[in-house]
């Protein structure tokens, strides 16, 4: 069944369109626009759940002379990830307006986060690489509104740029990925599918195998997982995520479980049945279980509860990443089935969290436990998405690290890796036992001792309980039953991401297995090891303090506050209001990128400074010039120096005469006239003598050589190129000016008659000229009056 | 630099000056010139009357206006002429180019006429070109003039 594309465009469409009338909405329901919300991420829900099951692309040309289009594709695993997005985003709306009741700037709010979902949405069915890439980075600009929300918090600014920074810079290795891969897809399948991302993933290995030849395989693949690396959080760049936690909570729920980030993972699904080889399991198996492992030890040692769940989201995100990497069915299936439970359960973990801060009023996990008096239903909720989330069986995230397990295992079967086969699987094992470490405490909220401190806790409305028991109760059908999710979408998704798609089954196990014994092994060394979970915290807390350069956030305030302090430093050279210094830098850069240029291009051919013959008269006259320029320099008054100057010039116009070119001669004349004129008008003012320094001179006499070199090699090279005889051009203006102009000045002709469009710019531009002066004086007097 | 010979040379040489501008304006169709060098010249005369007799001597001794001292050199009732000019030859050579619209002709297309037996003259040719040419005048005079006496009067 083919997809429909009025349905697609009106599911992507509607969340921008709702984003640009939040303002008219805003005035009319006031802090009921989250309801709004609701109906417009519902919709969106319902027109991509009918495409379900339809597969193929659709598309609205763009810009055809390039080859690109607004296409979108259909499959399991783009309405997978749409689904998600949209129906998270439902329970995210319907949460806000209890949440965000009596905050500022709302309309701002519930536009980023509409925009925010139908961008996550574009990504998801995007199948044009450019398409891809503009909503990618929609997404970026859209969670930097969102994540700065509080705009006086000076926290809140700071996780908003880093964001930004870490997304759209990663986002620009992809861009740069995107290009290589569109110049080899143009050669392989023909330019008009040089984006069509559709197309390539349907001849694989042919993209593949032209990559390989290409020598562009590994640049294309490390372009991507940067791209994708930076936006899931992955090590190093995972950092960025924890300090994103600065958003309002619904942001956070919707940031960290469904979307954004996974954004990354996402795309690592999408091109893996290309790319997938022994470089891929090696890159992202490693670097899927490094960042899962490191995050979920960060995650041991948060202090807040949103911090917890942030770190764990960028150690399941590295889980999901790994799972792609790995080569074998159950890869895929580890990646989609984990990336849907992930999605569940964390949206539902931020959004208890949100309702612990709100009645509680405090997110540090110290003050926090034994609340299950005080909300049963919140801690029934966190009963079930936490356990999930540790991999308990028989909850929903126990089977896909099942599946991780399992494809860990496997890998060593698929491809000789050596030692790596046996890494894989114990570095799994061993960052599983602390996702069951933190997933433990964040359940000790609710249990053990109540803190005397803690003071009284009100029940939360209803408003707020709906959402995170919709997810909980959906956490608990997939825990009873997998495959049901898996018929429902997981299975799709599964044969979209897979080389060699199976039929997938999933339930508890029921004999031994090499996954079963490493699930029990991850289970019982985390529920040892609890009871010793303040050591480990406090070792965790110690280490960065120790060696400040383990901590990501290190490097990154390192690096830009070196940017900040080198720009400063720069522009204090380069920018500092002195005329002369603007002119050094733009002429000495002129001109080294000019002579870089020529010697790079290799057009300088010394021999060609020797043969030249000119007519006796034009030597003298340049000869002329030339002591006129050197008279200029050794010149000791300005009026000598202006006057010598002038005969510099007078020269060059009797040089246009013997060259037979009359037009150029009078204007050069004239204009010569007018500078000595204006010159000696403004001499007045200048003072008669300067006290010069030698360094000053000697940077000066430096300067003045190279502009000089550069004029005059760009000069001989461009003169050099001139075609023998005249071209077709100069005869055709020849011919064509009597009959067709009228005039016989050819140069007048052409002026006004057949290039009268650019003599039209050039008038703009002398009018620019004189009216950006006058505002610059205007301006200036402006200033002195204040 | 208002000196006497100064002076005495301005007076001879700027009437030449501006009949020269003219014959370059007027026939820079068929022979050198063309309104850039006719705006450049005049220009020049300009410059030469300032610097013989003054920034003021226009408004006070050509004009016979009162020149009120300490006015910002920007709202001068001359440097707003100046202003006005460079504007209107912009709109003149915009104008002069969307005349052959009319007629379905391209933007900018140019045409000319030929008169035989003109008194004087004999044979005259009045190239459309030649409005256009009058707008690059307008505005190579009013802008130069524009930053001559505005950079001038500082």
């Amino acid at each position: 069944m083919p997809p429909e594309l009025s349905v697609v465009l009106a599911a992507v469409a509607l969340p921008f369109v709702a984003a640009v009338s939040t303002p008219v909405l805003f005035r009319v329901l006031g802090e009921r626009t989250g309801y709004a919300g609701v109906a417009v991420a519902l919709t969106s829900f319902l027109l991509l759940a009918t495409q379900l099951g339809s597969e193929g692309t659709v598309g609205l040309a763009w810009i055809p002379s390039l080859n690109i289009s607004l296409r979108f594709a259909i499959d399991g695993w783009g309405l997978l990830f749409a689904l998600l997005a949209c129906g998270i985003g439902t329970l995210i709306f319907l949460y806000s307006p209890a949440y965000m009741h009596g905050e500022s700037s709302l309309p701002r709010f519930y536009a980023a986060l509409l925009a925010f979902m139908g961008s996550i949405v574009g990504v998801a069915l995007a199948a044009d690489l450019i398409a891809i890439f503009l909503f990618w980075e929609l997404t970026s600009l859209c969670s930097f509104v969102l994540i700065g929300h509080y705009t006086a918090d000076d926290s809140s600014q700071y996780a908003a740029r880093m964001a930004m920074f870490v997304t759209v810079g990663g986002g620009l290795f992809l861009l740069v990925g995107f290009l290589l891969l569109a110049l080899v897809a143009g050669d392989v399948l023909g330019s008009e599918f040089a984006f069509n991302l559709a197309a390539m993933l349907e001849n694989p290995n042919e993209i593949a195998d032209a990559l390989r030849e290409e020598g562009l395989f590994l640049p294309v693949l490390g372009l991507i997982a940067i791209g994708a690396g930076a936006k899931s959080a992955q090590v190093p760049l995972h950092f960025w995520l924890p300090n994103a936690m600065a958003a309002p909570t619904p942001v956070s729920a919707f940031l960290h479980s469904a979307t954004m980030v996974k954004v990354g993972v996402y795309f690592v699904g999408r091109i893996r049945p290309m790319l997938v080889g022994p470089e891929w399991l090696f890159l992202f198996a490693t670097l899927g279980l490094t960042t899962m492992t490191i995050c979920a030890i960060l995650a041991v040692g948060s202090t807040d509860i949103k911090e917890l769940l942030a770190y764990s989201t960028a150690s399941h995100l590295g889980l999901m990443i790994a799972g792609f990497g790995f080569t074998s069915i159950y890869g895929a299936e580890a990646g989609v089935f984990h990336l849907f439970n992930h999605a569940l359960f964390k949206a539902a973990l931020f959004l208890v969290a949100g309702i612990v801060a709100h009645q509680a009023g405090t997110r540090r996990l110290e003050n926090l436990s034994g609340l299950r008096h005080d909300l049963p239903i919140t801690t029934a909720i966190t009963a079930i998405v936490a356990l999930s989330m540790a991999g308990i069986p028989p909850f929903s995230g126990f089977y896909s690290k099942e599946l991780l397990f399992e494809a860990a295992v496997e890998a060593r079967h698929v491809h000789d890796i050596g030692v790596l086969g046996w890494l894989y699987p114990a570095v799994a094992v061993f960052g599983s036992i602390f996702t069951v470490l933190y997933s433990l405490r964040f359940l000790s909220l609710f249990f053990g001792e109540r803190p005397e401190e803690l003071g009284h806790v009100d029940r939360p409305s209803v408003m707020l309980l709906v959402s995170p028991a919709v997810l909980a109760a959906l956490t608990a059908l997939v825990s009873v039953d997998p495959e049901i999710a898996v018929h429902a979408i997981v299975q799709s998704g599964v044969d979209a991401t897979a080389v060699d798609p199976h039929e997938m089954h999933v339930g508890i196990p029921t004999a031994y297995s090499p996954p079963v014994g490493m699930s029990a092994v991850t289970i019982g060394l985390g529920f040892l090891a609890y009871p010793f979970y303040g050591r480990i915290h406090g070792g965790v807390r110690a280490i960065p303090e120790l060696i400040p350069p383990i901590g990501a956030n290190w490097w990154y305030d390192t690096i830009v506050d070196g940017l900040t302090d080198g720009g400063a430093w720069l522009a204090a050279r380069i920018h500092n209001g002195l005329l002369r210094t603007y002119a050094t830098w733009t002429l000495a850069s002129t001109c080294a990128l000019t002579l870089a240029g020529f010697a790079a291009t290799a057009t300088i051919v010394p021999t060609h400074l020797i043969e030249f013959d000119a007519p006796i008269a034009i030597a003298l006259v340049m000869l002329v010039a030339v002591m006129a320029a050197v008279a200029v320099v050794r010149s000791t008054s300005h009026i000598a120096g202006i006057l010598t100057l002038s005969i510099l010039g007078f020269m060059i116009a009797i040089f246009y005469i013997l060259a037979s070119a009359p037009d150029l001669a009078l204007t050069q004349l004239v204009v010569e006239t007018l500078i000595l004129v204006i010159f000696l008008l403004v001499i007045e003012e200048i003072p008669e003598y300067y006290e010069v320094g030698l360094g000053r001179v000697a940077r000066d006499a430096v300067l003045s050589v190279a502009v000089g070199a550069t004029a005059f090699v760009t000069v001989l090279v461009t003169t050099d190129a001139r075609p023998a005889g005249s071209t077709s051009i100069a005869r055709y203006y020849a011919e064509q000016a009597v009959p067709e102009g009228g005039g016989t000045n050819i140069v007048n002709v052409i002026l006004v008659d057949f290039r009268g469009f650019d003599t039209l710019g050039e008038l703009a531009v002398v009018a620019l000229a004189a009216i950006s002066i006058l505002t610059l004086i205007v301006m200036r007097n402006g200033g002195d009056d204040e | 630099m208002t000196t006497v010979i100064m002076r005495t040379t301005a007076r001879a040489i700027v009437p030449i000056i501006f009949v020269v501008a003219a014959s370059l304006f007027v026939e820079g169709h068929n022979l050198p010139g063309g309104g850039f060098i006719a705006g450049v010249l005049t220009t020049t005369a300009f410059a030469i009357i300032y610097l013989a007799f003054g920034l003021d001597f226009l408004e006070r001794g050509v004009l016979g206006r009162d020149v009120e001292p300490g006015k910002e050199s920007s709202r001068d009732r001359l440097v707003v002429a100046y202003r006005r000019l460079f504007e209107y030859g912009l709109a003149i050579a915009v104008l002069s180019g969307l005349v052959p619209l009319l007629f379905g002709r391209p933007f900018l297309t140019q045409t000319f006429l030929v008169f035989e037996g003109v008194p004087i003259y004999h044979h005259v040719e009045i190239a459309s070109a030649l409005a256009f040419d009058f707008g690059v005048f307008c505005v190579v005079v009013g802008g130069l003039l524009t930053i001559l006496s505005v950079v001038g009067a500082e």
